[in-house]
């Protein structure tokens, strides 16, 4: 077990420089100049041949003339800079922020907890809906509810979420007005205590999980209805219920945790889809989260913002993908995992 | 009798059999051991299952719409008009309410509305009277309601009234001086001097009043419009007509002049050279034109006629009248006949047949809109009545954006998917077939790929790649980026199909006969995967869509103006949007839901269609 995870961790690792040297590759094709930037005031007071020497000094300095490969491995820390020291990603040094005129891990803070509240909420929960409804449509598969829920979760999965966002906004918050429409705190209030703002950002929050677990119902329903189907139609089920299994145990003990490992796989892309999908929740209701700094950095070009959420994005996937990876050996016991 | 009937029967029946062929019963057990070709299997696997069917139905329609659609409904990328913002659905805007029937004497055509006078004096409204949400020119003041009206006008945001005393009301939106009447006014009004009007305009923001001894009054806004008269014509008006922020008058000589401060440099100042000489006997006016209609019948037309003004039909007479809307010119000739030249966007300039034979003893024209009123009091219509599904917040009809919208939506989402397949099958069957190194090659370059948060790295991609290109080749860009993207569902899939089938006896065959690797990978393992890719590439192609369309409602897909289903909602997501203007989402949201439901419902009817396991009985 713990060498395939060794070696997942090492893959992982790969594949995170990879993508982060993409990324930062990304990022440098935008035509900035962060050194003229930093000369603009000044270049007023000085003659025109002290400016350029200046410049050149300060290009010098931020290291814009090394190579790609040498800025790359700067940014993430494992490079020195020019005055000899360690200054990246790996010493928590994410860039700074344009726009906000802070340093992007200041900036990042707040809203990658109310991101990572918010999809984990609605993670549980509907994993908590779609489970169980899954497992009973394929057992009563062909029934009225089963054929209902197909409709509905055919909806679900074909409606984009900004659309169930819209009409989820229009009852809950113009005709019913029970939830805000948006924002992630009530405009001017002043908490008297920690519990009070909790439950302020809780009442902010509701709606939004609420459309983030419903917009993710659909595919997960009938994911796992499918591969309880498939674990349904298998002999050693026939085999069980043959010898006079109680029909609880055939399908909870059997059937599903076989037809677990596909599900399994799917949570990996679906946890993923679930953190891309906050990024129009986020946006929708003008919650503050990673998805709308993101929208906001991009929009603003602040890009060294960007990419430190980007990075953060990326760990999420990766760490997922890990996890899953780890936890396909422990659902199936077919997966040896210390090969 | 009885007997023999069922002689004859069995006879009958034996017969049948003998010569006919088998029972029926026998005959449909033997019909369902028929062997058919897998094809025709799929398709009437397929065309038996209702939910598919009903989606191939309806996505064929709104295909159908969307690709013909925008040949009928064209897309003018630089549409804009700030008088027909947020309309609602309805095709009201002409119709005069059923009281008025048979007595109308004046009718007025604001910009969405109407506003008609009877023969008692009575006001009305019609049309979509709601300016903004305060403002309603519906709502008309009560001392309006019980005054006997003699002659009305209406303008952009305001109406203007008179009745039989000589009294002005001006109600609807009066911030901006719509109502501030001067001191000469108010003095003709309480006393009758000078004060005997017999024209009444009102145009953007500012009105007019002409007096039978030929004072013209001007009020309004004078920010934005000319409300000034020159001393030297003051006394000598015959008749006024007001463009959006100028007027030109006709001077009871015959003659036609500029006779405002605003007249320097302005095309409405510069009198066609035609006309001197010559007696003008009545003007007209469009938003930015104005026209002359001489003695012996000639029209001239002068301004900024950007929208065909100044293009005049032949008369087939001599024309008597003129009367202008906003973008168009509608003529009244001697023998009776009504011609209207201009634009014809919406229909302002179709005159209708029903006019023909009929004696016209008034015509109404403005903004959009014609009314003709005909000797038996008969009101007939021609012009914009309204739009299907409402416009936007920039006046754009949103029928037209939402049919082409849904074309580039399509156009891209199919593009990306053909990218998508192409890369995926192509490295799915490299990676299938050869195995080894190429495999784990492939595979762990689309794990990668799958792994990138997809919206957010097609968001940066977009950003960073499109904000240096054009709008159409952003369009390309996207189309790649979402190809790019998303072909390693296709891949994997592919990959184990391939594996599969690789085993097969005709792929040995294939082998010994000594075909090449390449051609046996995609000439012969490839079309019997293909069915199965047709169901990949369905549901991909909804996906496609409305990954498309959520980066444009995010902003990083497709840039407005350019229509697409996604950024059509674009700033939708506020409780004014929601609520007051719900067409502007609705309509969108839902050709757009019902597209990608009925894809899905194909893509999911096909599989099971294919899937030999649900022929199992």
């Amino acid at each position: 077990m713990g060498k395939y995870v060794l070696k997942r961790l090492g893959y992982v690792v790969l594949v995170f420089l990879i993508i982060s040297f993409l990324m930062y590759a990304l990022y440098n094709l935008i035509p900035t100049d962060p050194a003229r930037a930093q000369l603009e005031p000044m270049r007023q007071q000085l003659r025109p041949d002290e400016y350029q020497v200046m410049y050149q000094q300060l290009r010098q300095q931020m290291g814009l003339d090394d190579s790609l490969l040498v800025r790359y491995l700067r940014w993430l820390g494992l490079w020195t800079d020019m005055d000899g020291t360690f200054n990246g990603m790996f010493q928590g040094n994410m860039g700074y922020s344009q726009f906000f005129k802070k340093d992007a891990v200041d900036v990042i803070i707040e809203p990658m907890g109310n991101t990572i509240f918010i999809n984990i909420f609605s993670t549980i929960l509907s994993l908590g809906i779609t489970i169980p409804v899954g497992i009973y449509c394929a057992v009563h598969k062909g029934k009225k509810f089963d054929q209902g829920m197909q409709v509905v979760t055919i909806l679900g999965y074909s409606i984009p979420i900004y659309i169930i966002a819209l009409v989820f906004m229009y009852f809950f918050c113009v005709t019913w007005r029970i939830f805000p429409v948006m924002g992630s705190r009530t405009a001017g209030i002043i908490y008297a205590n920690s519990w009070e703002a909790f439950v302020d950002k809780l009442y902010h929050f509701t709606l939004p999980v609420i459309v983030m677990t419903f917009g993710s119902l659909g595919g997960m329903t009938r994911y796992v209805r499918s591969s309880m189907i498939e674990a349904l139609s298998m002999d050693y089920i026939r085999t069980a219920r043959a010898k006079g299994l109680r029909e609880k145990v055939v399908i909870y003990s059997h059937a599903w945790r076989n037809a677990l490992l596909p599900v399994v796989t799917s949570i990996f892309g679906w946890f993923l889809s679930i953190f891309s999908g906050s990024v129009i929740i986020e946006n929708t209701f003008a919650l503050n989260g990673m998805g709308r700094l993101y929208w906001q950095g991009l929009n603003n070009q602040d890009f060294e913002l960007v990419l430190a959420i980007q990075m953060f994005y990326t760990v999420v996937s990766l760490i997922g993908s890990l996890l899953i990876d780890i936890s396909y050996g422990l659902v199936d016991p077919r997966v040896r995992v210390n090969k | 009798m009885a007997n023999k009937k069922k002689k004859e029967f069995f006879l009958v029946r034996w017969f049948k059999r003998v010569f006919l062929g088998t029972d029926r019963e026998v005959r449909s057990i033997l019909e369902e051991e028929q062997v058919q070709t897998p094809l025709r299997t799929v398709v009437h696997n397929f065309v038996r299952k209702k939910s598919a069917m009903l989606g191939v139905i309806v996505f064929l329609c709104i295909f159908a719409l969307v690709i013909i659609g925008p040949y009928i409904w064209k897309l003018d990328l630089s549409e804009q008009d700030s008088t027909l913002i947020n309309l609602p659905p309805g095709y009201n805007m002409m119709s005069l309410p059923k009281e008025t029937e048979g007595k109308v004497s004046d009718i007025a055509a604001g910009r969405t509305y109407g506003i008609g006078v009877d023969t008692d004096g009575h006001v009305y409204t019609w049309g979509h009277t709601r300016i903004t949400d305060k403002i309603d020119i519906a709502d008309i003041p009560e001392e309006v309601q019980e005054a006997d009206l003699s002659l009305i006008a209406a303008g952009d945001d305001h109406a203007v009234a008179l009745d039989e005393n000589g009294q002005l009301y001006v109600w609807g939106n009066t911030r901006l001086r719509q109502d501030n009447f001067s001191r000469d006014m108010e003095k003709g009004m309480e006393t009758g001097e000078n004060w005997d009007i017999i024209q009444l305009e009102a145009s953007n923001q500012f009105s007019a009043a002409v007096s039978s001894e030929g004072t013209l009054y001007l009020w309004g806004n004078p920010n934005m419009a000319d409300v000034k008269i020159r001393s030297e014509y003051q006394g000598n008006i015959a008749k006024v007509a007001l463009t959006a922020n100028e007027y030109v008058s006709l001077l009871k000589d015959g003659t036609v002049a500029y006779t405002g401060y605003k007249g320097s440099g302005n095309p409405l100042a510069s009198i066609p050279e035609g006309l001197t000489g010559k007696t003008v006997v009545d003007i007209a006016s469009t938003g930015k034109t104005a026209a002359a209609l001489t003695e012996d019948g000639e029209v001239y037309v002068w301004g900024n006629a950007t929208s065909g003004e100044a293009n005049l039909p032949v008369f087939s007479s001599r024309p008597v009248a003129l009367y202008g809307g906003r973008f168009h010119y509608t003529a009244l000739l001697e023998d009776g006949s009504v011609v209207s030249w201009g634009n014809n966007k919406y229909g302002q300039t179709d005159v209708p047949a029903s006019l023909n034979g009929k004696e016209i003893v008034g015509i109404y024209t403005g903004n959009f809109q014609n009314y003709a009123l005909d000797s038996e009091g008969n009101v007939h219509t021609w012009g914009l009545k309204g739009f299907l599904l409402g416009t936007d917040d920039l006046g754009r009809d949103m029928l037209t954006r939402i049919i082409n919208g849904g074309r580039v939506t399509m156009t891209v989402g199919a593009i990306s998917v053909v990218i998508a397949t192409f890369i995926g099958v192509l490295l799915g069957g490299l990676a299938g077939y050869f195995g080894g190194k190429v495999d784990i090659l492939v595979m762990r370059i689309a794990e990668i790929v799958g792994g990138l948060p997809f919206i957010p790295f097609a968001m940066i991609l977009s950003a960073v790649i499109g904000s240096r290109i054009d709008p159409t080749r952003r369009m390309y860009l996207i189309m790649v980026v979402l190809g790019v993207l998303s072909w390693t569902g296709t891949c994997r899939l592919i990959r184990a199909q391939i594996l599969a089938q690789r085993e097969m006896e005709y792929v040995t065959a294939a082998k010994a006969m000594g075909i090449s690797e390449l051609s046996i990978v995609f000439r012969h393992i490839m079309p019997n995967v293909f069915s199965i890719l047709l169901v990949s590439m369905t549901l991909d192609f909804a996906t496609c869509m409305l990954t498309e369309s959520t980066l444009s409602y995010l902003g990083f897909g497709i840039p407005l103006p350019t229509p697409t289903w996604g950024n059509l909602l674009d700033g939708a997501n506020n409780s004014v949007v929601i609520q007051q203007y719900w067409w502007r989402w609705v309509f969108p949201a839902a050709i757009f839901g019902m597209c990608t439901i009925c894809i899905n419902l194909i893509g999911d009817g096909l599989r099971d269609a294919i899937d030999p396991k649900s022929n199992e009985r």
